[in-house]
């Protein structure tokens, strides 16, 4: 996961939405150079900061919702994409799930099928079965399915 | 149409392979109870966050787990008021008989027409490749099964409007 050995923790939120108005402007000049695989993974850099701004969290969505909407060929972007997105990935095909958008939902269900052969099942249970309770429950800790540098990222969403 | 289909199932398909990993956990607030955490809901600390897998505005499914059980909730297309209505029925009709089915819910979640409770015992007592493919293959069969309603019940009415507007020639 991009950042996992050290998340940020970020208490600012205009910061955060400073630094996601330069990603956007740098995401529409990789596309418009047709990178859409360069442009995906600075979406998805930096997504994994530690904030409960609502704003935050969806203007990081709008900046990764443009990317993944950008991309033709599936196979050819995760050959691309480090493994380490690949967790943060599935977590935004989630929420792009959860929109109801006819176009979105096609083009999550099409990168979710290819992601999950890739990354396999442990990849959906980390990202988008996480936990609403503030603790973890012990037989998670015991089985070792959260790291403990990873823990506290997942509460992001 | 029907590719999209197929990666919706896959989709929810992988999601419950995934999800389906429970085991027996007794009630933590009363001693020798044993419930579905799921439709509880009193401890946050064994509920994961629902997953919402939408095939488009009108169709969806919601998928709750639990420590000790998982809810399927399903939103089937109606297109119109005909489908609406033959869905309601049909599917209130299934639900009456949950007893068969065992792993069906007698009342769906609000916004839902359907609903599936499946619990750690039936894990032990069934397969869960299985249980994974009896839910994934209601969910296509449903869609043929209201087309097939909705085709006799015009096929009927125009049969009978026929026959009424005969006496009238």
């Amino acid at each position: 996961m991009a950042g996992a050995e050290g998340f940020v923790e970020a208490d600012n939120a205009e910061a955060i939405m400073i630094r996601i108005e330069h990603k956007t402007r740098k995401i529409e000049s990789l596309l418009k150079q047709y990178k859409p695989v360069e442009a995906l993974r600075t979406a998805l850099e930096g997504t994994h900061a530690m904030t409960r701004d609502e704003r935050c969290k969806s203007a990081h969505w709008i900046v990764v919702h443009r990317a993944l909407m950008a991309i033709k060929d599936v196979d050819g972007m995760l050959s691309s994409l480090d493994s380490e997105y690949y967790d943060i990935l599935m977590k935004y095909l989630y929420k792009g799930l959860s929109t109801g958008d006819r176009p979105t939902c096609e083009q999550c269900l099409r990168i979710h099928e290819k992601l999950t052969e890739r990354a396999g099942f442990g990849c959906i249970l980390r990202q988008k079965l996480a936990f609403q309770g503030t603790a973890l429950p012990m037989y998670c800790k015991r089985d070792g399915l959260f790291p403990q540098h990873m823990q506290r990222s997942y509460f992001s969403m | 149409m029907a590719s999209t289909l197929r990666l919706y199932l896959t989709c929810i398909r992988n999601t419950l392979e995934a999800a389906m990993c429970l085991q027996n956990f007794p009630c933590q607030e009363v001693e020798r109870h044993n419930k579905p955490e799921v439709e509880l809901k009193t401890s946050p600390e064994l509920l994961l966050n629902p997953v919402l897998i939408c095939r488009n505005e009108a169709e969806k499914c919601l998928i709750e787990t639990s420590i000790n059980s998982l809810r399927i909730s399903l939103k089937v297309k109606q297109a119109d008021e005909l489908e609406n209505i033959l869905t309601k029925k049909f599917l209130r009709f299934l639900s009456m008989r949950a007893e068969a089915f065992q792993v069906l819910r007698r009342k769906p979640v609000q916004g839902y027409d359907i609903s599936f409770l499946i619990t750690n015992y039936h894990c032990e007592e069934m397969q869960k490749h299985k249980l994974i493919d009896f839910i994934v293959q209601f969910m296509e069969d449903i869609d043929k099964e209201i087309s097939e309603l909705k085709m006799s019940a015009n096929t009927r009415g125009r049969l009978v409007a026929t026959e009424f507007l005969k006496q009238f020639i």
